[in-house]
C-alpha cells in the first residue's frame, strides 16, 4: 500500500524533471522544480509511516509515526520555498527586461 | 569548539552586516575587515585543530547517532585552508573594489564563508544539505550581483541548474535515511554495506549526479561558463577558485565514504565524467573570444583532472586531486583577477582588444605569464606537478587513457592560453575596436590586486619545487591516506 | 517560438522514464518498515525525558538536530537578502488604494484573532504540533493580507522595512546567542537542558528549556524574512504600474 505513495512521488518526480527538460517557458520550469521537490517531500513523508500510527506528541497513545521525517520535511519546505521566491524574483527581473518569459527569446540562456 | 566557530563567526557577522547598515549607512572598511580577518582566523584555527589532533564536536551534546557532529580531520583541514587562503584574497579584491558601500554584498559574503566551512566540517548528510543550499544561494545572487542583464540569466541558469542538483543530493539522502533510518556519515558507512543493491545503485546514482551538477562537469556543464564570466571579477575568482572546491571536497568525501567498500562502479563513473570535462573544457575554450568564457571554460577542464584524480580510488590519486585543487585555486584566481583587471583597463573582453598591454602594465602581463605557464603545465610550476601526480596515479589504477586525454588537454590549452600571450604581447593598433570603451570613473589603485596576483604566482612557483621536499610528500600522502581510510574516520567519528 | 525537435522529446522521455525506474525499483528493494528503528525509536522514548518537550518533532527540529534548523533558517535570511538586493533599485511610488469597505472592515477584525492564533502556534510550539516556522508564516500572511486590503503603503506604515530588518537579524542573533551560552557552558553548541536550561514541569508552557525561546526566534526570522520577500516583490508591480511599462506580470 505504501509502494502505491512512492510510486506517485516517484511519477511526480519525473513529470518535474520532463518538464524542466522540454518546457520552454520560464514559468513552467519553475513550476517542474516545485513539482520535483514536492515529489521529494512526499517520499521523506512516507518513509515515515507505520500501520496504525499516532502522531507523535506525549503522550502516546498506541505506536507513535516516525517524528524524524517530519522534521526534515520541514526544514525542506522551507529551503525549497526560498530557491522557488528567487527563481520567481529573477525571473520578475527577467520578464521586465525582455517583456517575455519565454527562454527562445532570452537570449543567455538557450541550451 | 574551534569548529563551531569556524562557521559561526562568518555567519554571525553576516548577521550583523544588517544591523551596523540601519545604524550607518556606509560600512567602514575597516570593520568589514575586521569581520572579515575574525571569519579567516577561525577558519585557520579549525584547520589546525583538524590537521594535528583529528577532532569531533557534537552539537547540543548529542551522541552521533542522534544529534548532529562536526568532524575536522586532515582533509577538512586542506580544503579549510584552501578557503581560508581563497576567499582572503576575494574580499581584500573587493574591499579595494567597492569599498564599504554595498552591504548586502558583504553579507551574502559571510553567508558563504560561513556555509562553506560547514559544508567542510560537518558529518551529517542531511546538515550538508542544509549547508549547501545556503552556499548555492549565497552563490546564485553573487553570480547576479552586477545586477547586468547577463549577470541575471546566468544567476538564473545557475539557480535553475543548481536546484535540480540540490533536489538529486536530497533524494538520494531521504533514500539513504530510508534504507538505514541513520544519517551520520560514519554510521553510514557501516550500514550501507548492509541494504539491497538496488537502492545502493539508486543512491550512488542521485548523489552523484547531484554533486556532479554542483560541480560543474562537461555534460551538466552549461550553468559554469555564464556564471563564472558574467559575475564581477572578484566574484569570478571565487566562484571560480573557491567555490568548486567546496563542490570536490563534498564529492570526495561522499563517494570515498560511503561508495569505497560497496560500489566501485561509482569511481568508474566518475573517472569518466573528468576524462569528458578534460577534453569538452579544452575545446570549449579553443573556440572562445571573451577572455574570461575561456577561463571560465578553461575551469571545467581543471575539475576535470581533479575528477580523475579521485577517480583513481587511491590514497594517491586523492593526494594528487587535493595537490592539484589547491594550484588551481591559486592559479585561477590569480588568472581571473588579472585578466579582470586588464580587460576593464582597456574596455573590453574580446582577446583581439586587448593588444599592448606589455608595454603599459608589464608587470600584470608578466603574472599572466607566470600563472598560465603553470596552468598549462610547464615543468618546473606546480601545475605540472600535480598532473604529473594525477598521471601517476591514473596509470596506477591500470588504465592509461585517463592519462592519454591528460597529454591532449595539455596541448590543446598550451595552444590558447599562448593565444592570450601573444594579444597581450602585439603591439597596439591605435583603438581598432569599435566597441563603445568602457570610461573607469576614476583612475583606480590596484595594488592590493596586485600584491594577490603576485603572491600567487610566486607560491605557484614555490609549490612545483615543493614536491621534491620530503616532509611535504608526507604530508601530501597523509590527506590522501585521510581521504580514503574509512574505518579512521569511522573510528574518529564512534569514538571506538 | 521554436519549440525542441522531436527526437529530443523522445530522448527526455526516455531518460526520464529509465530514472524513474531505477528509483522505483530501489525503494521497492527495501523492506517494508514494521515499526520504528534507529535514532528514531530514541527520540520516541527519550523526549520527555531529555528535552521535557511534548511535540516530538518540535524537539528534534530545536533540540537535538537544532543546527539544521539554524541552517534552514539562514536559508531565509539569504533569500531576502537577496530578494531585497534584486528589488533594490526601484523606488516605491504610490500603492493601489486596496479593496472595499467592507473587505477592510472584515481584515480589521479579523487581524487581530490572526496575530493571537499565530501567537499561540509560535510559543506552544514544544507542547502542540506548530512551532516558528509555522506561527512566521501566519504572521507574514497577516502582513500579506494588509497589503493586499489596504494597499502597500499602509502596510509599510505600520510594518515598516527597517523594522523587519531589524526583527530578521534579531531573530538570528538570538538564535545563534542561545547555541553559544550552550558553547560557553561547555556542553556543546545549542544544547539545550544540559547547558542549565529549566526542563520547567513536563506539559506545562514554560518548560522544555530553549526549545520555546529558539522557536519565537525562528518565527521572528521566518514572518519577517518571508513578508520582505512579499513587499519587495510587489513594490516592485507597483512601480512598474507608475511608468506604465505594461501591467507587471500576468
Amino acid at each position: 500500500m505504501i509502494l502505491l505513495s512512492y510510486a506517485t512521488a516517484v511519477i511526480i518526480f519525473c513529470i518535474g524533471l520532463y518538464t524542466i527538460m522540454i518546457r520552454r517557458n520560464l514559468f513552467k520550469t519553475v513550476l517542474g522544480l516545485a513539482l520535483m521537490e514536492s515529489a521529494v517531500l512526499l517520499i521523506i513523508v512516507s518513509s515515515g509511516y507505520i500501520p496504525g500510527g499516532v502522531p507523535p506528541i506525549a503522550p502516546f497513545s498506541g505506536p507513535a509515526v516516525n517524528p524524524l521525517p517530519h522534521a526534515f520535511t520541514l526544514t525542506a519546505i522551507v529551503i525549497g520555498a526560498s530557491d522557488i521566491a528567487l527563481a520567481l524574483a529573477f525571473i520578475v527581473k527577467l520578464h521586465r527586461h525582455y517583456r517575455t518569459v519565454d527562454l527562445d527569446r532570452i537570449r543567455g540562456l538557450r541550451g | 569548539m574551534t569548529l563551531v566557530l569556524a562557521i559561526m563567526v562568518p555567519l554571525l557577522s553576516a548577521f550583523l552586516v544588517p544591523l551596523f547598515h540601519l545604524a550607518r549607512k556606509t560600512l567602514s572598511v575597516g570593520l568589514i575587515g575586521i569581520m572579515g580577518l575574525a571569519s579567516i582566523s577561525a577558519a585557520l584555527a579549525a584547520a589546525h585543530t583538524g590537521w594535528y589532533s583529528p577532532a569531533v564536536s557534537l552539537l547540543g551534546g548529542w551522541a552521533p547517532d542522534i544529534g548532529i557532529a562536526l568532524v575536522g580531520d586532515r582533509l577538512s583541514s586542506a580544503f579549510l585552508l584552501m578557503t581560508a587562503i581563497g576567499s582572503g584574497a576575494a574580499l581584500a579584491c573587493a574591499l579595494e573594489k567597492f569599498g564599504g558601500g554595498p552591504w548586502r554584498f558583504y553579507a551574502l559574503f559571510f553567508l558563504m564563508l560561513g556555509s562553506m566551512n560547514g559544508i567542510l566540517l560537518t558529518g551529517d548528510l542531511f546538515n550538508l544539505f542544509v549547508f549547501y543550499e545556503i552556499f548555492s544561494v549565497a552563490a546564485y545572487l553573487m553570480v547576479a550581483f552586477s545586477m547586468s542583464w547577463q549577470a541575471l540569466e546566468a544567476g538564473l541558469k545557475y539557480l535553475v541548474l543548481g536546484t535540480i542538483g540540490a533536489l538529486f543530493i536530497l533524494l538520494g539522502t531521504a533514500f539513504t535515511f530510508m534504507a538505514t533510518g541513520v544519517l551520520n556519515m560514519a554510521l553510514l558507512a557501516e550500514a550501507l554495506a548492509s541494504i539491497p543493491r538496488e537502492t545502493l545503485t539508486a543512491i550512488s546514482a542521485c548523489l552523484v549526479l547531484g554533486l556532479t551538477i554542483k560541480t560543474g562537469a562537461f555534460p551538466v556543464h552549461f550553468w559554469l561558463p555564464d556564471a563564472h564570466s558574467s559575475a564581477q571579477t572578484a566574484v569570478s575568482a571565487l566562484l571560480s577558485g573557491v567555490l568548486i572546491k567546496v563542490s570536490i571536497y563534498a564529492l570526495m568525501r561522499v563517494c570515498y565514504i560511503f561508495f569505497l567498500g560497496t560500489n566501485g562502479a561509482v569511481f568508474l563513473a566518475i573517472t569518466v565524467i573528468g576524462s569528458f570535462s578534460v577534453l569538452g573544457g579544452h575545446l570549449m575554450a579553443l573556440r572562445q573570444d571573451d577572455i574570461k568564457r575561456l577561463l571560465a571554460y578553461s575551469t571545467v577542464a581543471q575539475i576535470g583532472y581533479i575528477l580523475i584524480g579521485i577517480g583513481c580510488a587511491s590514497a594517491a590519486g586523492a593526494a594528487a586531486a587535493v595537490f592539484h585543487a589547491f594550484n588551481h585555486m591559486l592559479m585561477k584566481m590569480g588568472l581571473f583577477i588579472t585578466a579582470g583587471n586588464l580587460s576593464e583597463e582597456k574596455g573590453t573582453r574580446e582577446i583581439c582588444g586587448l593588444t599592448g598591454l606589455w608595454k603599459s602594465h608589464p608587470l600584470w602581463v608578466s603574472a599572466f605569464a607566470v600563472l598560465s605557464a603553470s596552468i598549462v603545465g610547464i615543468p618546473p610550476f606546480n601545475g605540472f606537478m600535480s598532473k604529473w601526480f594525477i598521471i601517476l596515479s591514473s596509470a596506477g589504477a591500470g588504465t592509461v587513457i585517463p592519462a592519454l586525454v591528460i597529454a591532449a588537454g595539455t596541448v590543446i590549452s598550451a595552444a590558447y592560453y599562448l593565444r592570450v600571450l601573444s594579444a597581450f604581447i602585439s603591439p597596439d593598433e591605435g583603438s581598432s575596436y569599435d566597441l563603445p570603451p568602457y570610461v573607469p570613473r576614476k583612475p583606480r589603485r590596484r595594488s592590493v590586486s596586485f600584491a594577490i596576483v603576485g603572491s600567487f604566482a610566486l607560491l605557484c612557483l614555490v609549490l612545483g619545487v615543493m614536491p621534491f621536499s620530503p616532509i611535504f610528500r608526507e604530508y601530501f600522502s597523509s590527506i590522501g591516506q585521510t581521504a580514503v581510510d574509512v574505518e579512521a574516520y569511522v573510528g574518529l567519528v564512534t569514538g571506538r | 517560438m521554436s519549440s525542441k525537435p522531436y527526437i529530443f522529446r523522445i530522448a527526455s522521455l526516455i531518460l526520464c522514464v529509465s530514472l524513474g525506474l531505477m528509483l522505483f525499483r530501489g525503494i521497492a528493494a527495501l523492506p517494508v518498515t514494521e515499526k520504528v528503528t534507529g535514532p528514531a525509536s530514541h527520540y520516541l522514548a527519550r523526549t520527555a525525558g531529555e528535552t521535557g518537550a511534548r511535540n516530538v518533532v518540535g524537539a528534534i527540529l530545536f533540540d537535538y538536530r537544532a543546527f539544521d534548523t539554524l541552517g534552514e533558517s539562514t536559508v531565509i535570511f539569504t533569500a531576502v537578502c537577496g530578494i531585497a538586493m534584486l528589488f533594490s533599485r526601484r523606488k516605491f511610488h504610490r500603492s493601489s488604494r486596496g479593496l472595499s469597505f467592507i473587505a477592510k472592515r472584515g481584515i480589521g477584525i479579523m487581524v487581530p484573532f490572526l496575530l493571537m492564533y499565530a501567537s499561540v502556534i509560535i510559543l506552544f510550539g514544544h507542547l502542540s504540533p506548530g512551532g516558528g516556522f509555522q506561527g512566521g508564516t501566519i504572521f507574514a500572511t497577516v502582513t500579506v493580507l494588509l497589503c493586499v486590503v489596504f494597499g502597500s503603503s499602509f502596510e509599510s506604515q505600520y510594518f515598516p522595512p527597517r523594522t523587519k530588518d531589524i526583527l530578521e537579524s534579531g531573530g538570528a542573533l538570538l538564535f545563534s546567542g542561545i547555541g553559544l551560552i550552550g558553547l560557553a557552558a561547555g556542553t556543546g553548541f545549542l544544547s539545550n537542558i544540559a547547558a542549565g536550561f529549566p526542563a520547567g514541569t513536563f506539559g506545562s508552557f514554560l518548560s522544555a528549556g530553549s526549545v520555546p525561546i529558539l522557536n519565537v526566534a525562528v518565527g521572528m526570522k521566518v514572518g519577517a524574512g518571508l513578508s520582505t520577500i512579499f513587499y519587495s516583490m510587489i513594490k516592485m508591480l507597483d512601480a512598474g504600474h507608475d511608468h506604465r511599462e505594461g501591467g507587471g506580470i500576468e
